[in-house]
């Protein structure tokens, strides 16, 4: 039992990992926070199947190819949407939330509601380690994860380019100051956010099926992840996973699966009332003391 | 500022539900679905969670029917033709969040707007058809339930003679329990099981079903390993495919009617979990679920709680109206119907239409007197009404309406239960 709860708990954690991770770096690096996250997610999902199912392209080509259309639409949503309201984060906020309804109901309307849509799995098949069966889909989500964290570790701290936009995210003044252009890096931090959308989103949804409904929880999923590790922290959303995931496990297994629920949800609200920066939100921190 | 903005979008989130309700209820109006209005026509409501799949297989198959009705001249009315008229409003019940209150508004807003002699389908939620039976009581309107599968339906219309008007042709969770259960101790005996895991949907007719369920087998010398429910919309099961696994539950009965309820089998599949399921996963009812699911339904053996989809020998009106199904809306479509809903929505035209043509009229006491007196052949088996107007279930189509149960045995639906439609035997799936 033990053995299950590590693994599947682990598991757990590198699906709310990647789930939030767009949303965490778009907002740690631009301050816009993209309440259409969920939404991103849920059309990643619908144009890999479309792109499987209508053009017969291979799963593989169409999932790497659905990343780069979404990493685009995630540039253009800011050039086309946010530009115009940019710095005004009451209306960034706004705009962003208006368009995840948008597109979420878009596809209630068109009809994107039967439980046809599926995305297949990477490999197919399962292993056994210390007794429990797991898939390699599930053994992918955990690589996937890491990778990407690791990744961004590494770009956020090492790459010109990184630098340039967590200078952008610390102060926008001293960072237009010497040369890098505000508009650029919030439109990199856009697209950069919507491809790792994609990323979840081809990676997780051949565990199951692309419901509409997932648009909404994915964005809460995230929310409470990003607020309970920290909104700009890399290392706050790599805890905020683990400690939701593993207590998600824990309460859906001795108290009922509908407390997996309760728990990502009453996170958002107990942290927001306890510690509004999260576990690691140091920037945030030094806002709320002065 | 940021912390303002941020909770102004959780606000914002949790006030989506409310502005979603508003919009779905109440400004999407009523849709008619015939092509051609006529001014003597018998107008038929469907006020429905038009979104879910179960609820949109109802309209098409009661729209079949009404097609059907009207090429053949119409429905006859003291000596007159008159065609059917289908119009349907979304009540969006089936989605989350949606309080009952606001599908209630649009089965009102169709009444009123719309005029309907009778209303078929109806609403999906057993919550709300509670509700709405109080409200359409008032206007004192034939209402035919396809879908929500409450005891209580049946209490109340014993209750007060105001709700003579409703009628359901669909399965109730009481029948649904004793097909289950029978099913199970067939299973049982056949394989010497006893450890059982139940696992069901959050919802009013899926908690009855299964907590029924569970009352029998416990009486019955079965051991329950376990019971979960999940919210709707859950997509995860892995707490429960693991409890069953080490309590080594040998079958697993789930009752689900969410598009991610399938998960649970495709998620035990992949972790191994050496359990036989069967129950009802409406996901994996339909034809085209194989496909979906990529195979990792195999073994499953599924209810259909009334059939439509799944052309039997012994339930002969099945075949014709899957090719009927296919011709007016495609192959697609027909490998996408269903295991509930489909089979009464499509029965509950030709039940009114006989009963209009006794009664003469379109006066709703002479029609109720009608209905009680239905005795006729349904694509679901036999259509008789009981004292308390629910279609009566049995195990044998020639005598009673029958609900039934299929097997996924490598891509092909082999009907299993009862064994009066038996086409086939269950057979114990092969753990890869």
């Amino acid at each position: 039992m033990v053995t299950n709860f590590l693994i599947y708990g682990l598991v757990n954690s590198a699906i709310l990992m990647l789930s939030a991770i767009g949303f965490s770096l778009t907002f740690g690096l631009s301050g816009v926070a993209n309440f259409a996250h969920g939404a991103m997610y849920l059309t990643a999902g619908f144009i890999a199947w479309m792109l499987i199912n209508y053009l017969g392209l291979s799963p593989l080509v169409a999932m790497l190819l659905t990343v780069v259309l979404m990493g685009i639409l995630g540039a253009l949503i800011y050039r086309i949407i946010l530009m115009p309201v940019r710095g005004i984060v009451l209306s960034e906020v706004i705009s962003t939330f208006a368009l995840g309804v948008a597109l979420i109901e878009f596809f209630r309307w068109k009809g994107f509601t039967s439980f046809d849509f599926s995305l297949p799995p990477f490999v197919k098949g399962s292993i056994e380690i210390f007794g429990v069966t797991i898939d390699y889909q599930r053994l992918i989500i955990i690589g996937i994860a890491l990778i990407i964290a690791l990744f961004l570790w590494y770009f956020t701290h090492y790459t010109n380019t990184g630098l340039a936009l967590r200078g952008m995210a610390q102060d926008e003044y001293t960072a237009l100051s010497i040369g890098i252009e505000s508009d650029w890096a919030a439109m990199l931090s856009l697209g950069l956010g919507a491809a790792l959308a994609s990323v979840a989103a081809v990676a997780i949804l051949p565990l199951g099926i692309i419901s509409i409904n997932l648009g909404y929880e994915i964005f809460l999923i995230a929310l409470a992840v990003s607020v309970l590790g920290g909104l700009e922290s890399t290392l706050g959303l790599f805890v905020g996973s683990l400690i939701l995931g593993y207590a998600m496990v824990i309460a859906s297994t001795y108290l009922g699966p509908q407390w997996g629920q309760v728990v990502y949800l009453g996170a958002i609200v107990i942290v927001l009332a306890i510690k509004p920066s999260g576990l690691f939100g140091k920037y945030k921190e030094l806002e709320e003391r002065v | 500022m940021k912390k303002k903005a941020l909770a102004l979008g959780v606000s914002l989130l949790l006030m989506t539900s409310m502005l979603l309700s508003v919009s779905g209820c109440g400004q999407k109006t009523a849709t008619t679905t015939t092509t051609e209005k006529k001014a003597d026509s018998i107008v038929l409501g469907v006020a429905t969670s038009l979104g879910q799949f179960d609820a949109a297989g109802s309209l098409k198959a009661a729209q079949l029917a009404v097609d059907e009705i009207n090429a053949s001249g119409g429905v006859d009315v003291g000596g007159t033709k008159r065609p059917f008229e289908i119009v349907s409003i979304d009540t969006r019940d089936a989605e989350p969040s949606i309080p009952v209150t606001d599908a209630l508004a649009a089965i009102e807003k169709q009444i009123l707007e719309k005029k309907p002699a009778a209303m078929v389908v109806g609403v999906l939620r057993s919550e709300v058809l509670l509700s709405a039976m109080d409200m359409i009581a008032k206007y004192k309107l034939p209402y035919m339930v396809s879908i929500a599968m409450t005891p209580d339906f049946e209490k109340k219309v014993e209750s007060d003679p105001k709700y003579k008007y409703m009628f359901r042709v669909g399965l109730s969770s009481p029948y649904l329990v004793g097909n289950l259960a029978d099913n199970l101790s067939t299973i049982g005996k056949k394989f010497n099981y006893n450890k059982v895991y139940f696992v069901n949907q959050d919802v009013a007719w899926a908690k009855g079903t299964n907590d029924g369920l569970e009352k029998w087998a416990k009486a019955n010398g079965w051991t329950v390993v376990g019971h979960d429910a999940y919210p709707t919309g859950a997509s995860d099961f892995s707490s429960t495919l693991n409890k069953a696994k080490l309590g080594g539950a040998q079958l697993i009965v789930p009752v689900f009617d969410m598009p991610e309820s399938a998960n649970l089998v495709k998620q035990a599949s992949a972790m191994k979990v050496p359990a036989l399921f069967t129950g009802f996963i409406s996901s994996a009812a339909s034809e085209s679920s194989w496909k979906t699911f990529g195979g990792d339904i195999n073994g499953l053996v599924n209810f259909l709680f009334e059939n439509a989809s799944l052309p039997v020998k012994a339930l002969p009106k099945s075949i014709p109206f899957n090719e009927a199904y296919g011709k007016k809306f495609g192959e697609a479509e027909r490998t996408k119907i269903t295991g509930h809903g489909g089979g009464p929505s499509y029965d509950s035209i030709y039940i009114l239409a006989e009963a209009i043509k006794k009664a003469g009229s379109l006066d709703a006491d002479k029609l109720v007197t009608a209905l009680e007196q239905t005795d006729m052949d349904g694509m679901i088996g036999h259509l008789k009404f009981n004292k308390n107007h629910q279609i009566i279930y049995g195990s044998d189509p020639k005598t009673s309406a029958v609900s039934i149960a299929f097997q996924w045995v490598d891509g092909k639906r082999v009907p299993v239960y009862p064994a009066a439609i038996a086409e086939g035997e269950i057979v114990l799936p092969a753990i890869k």
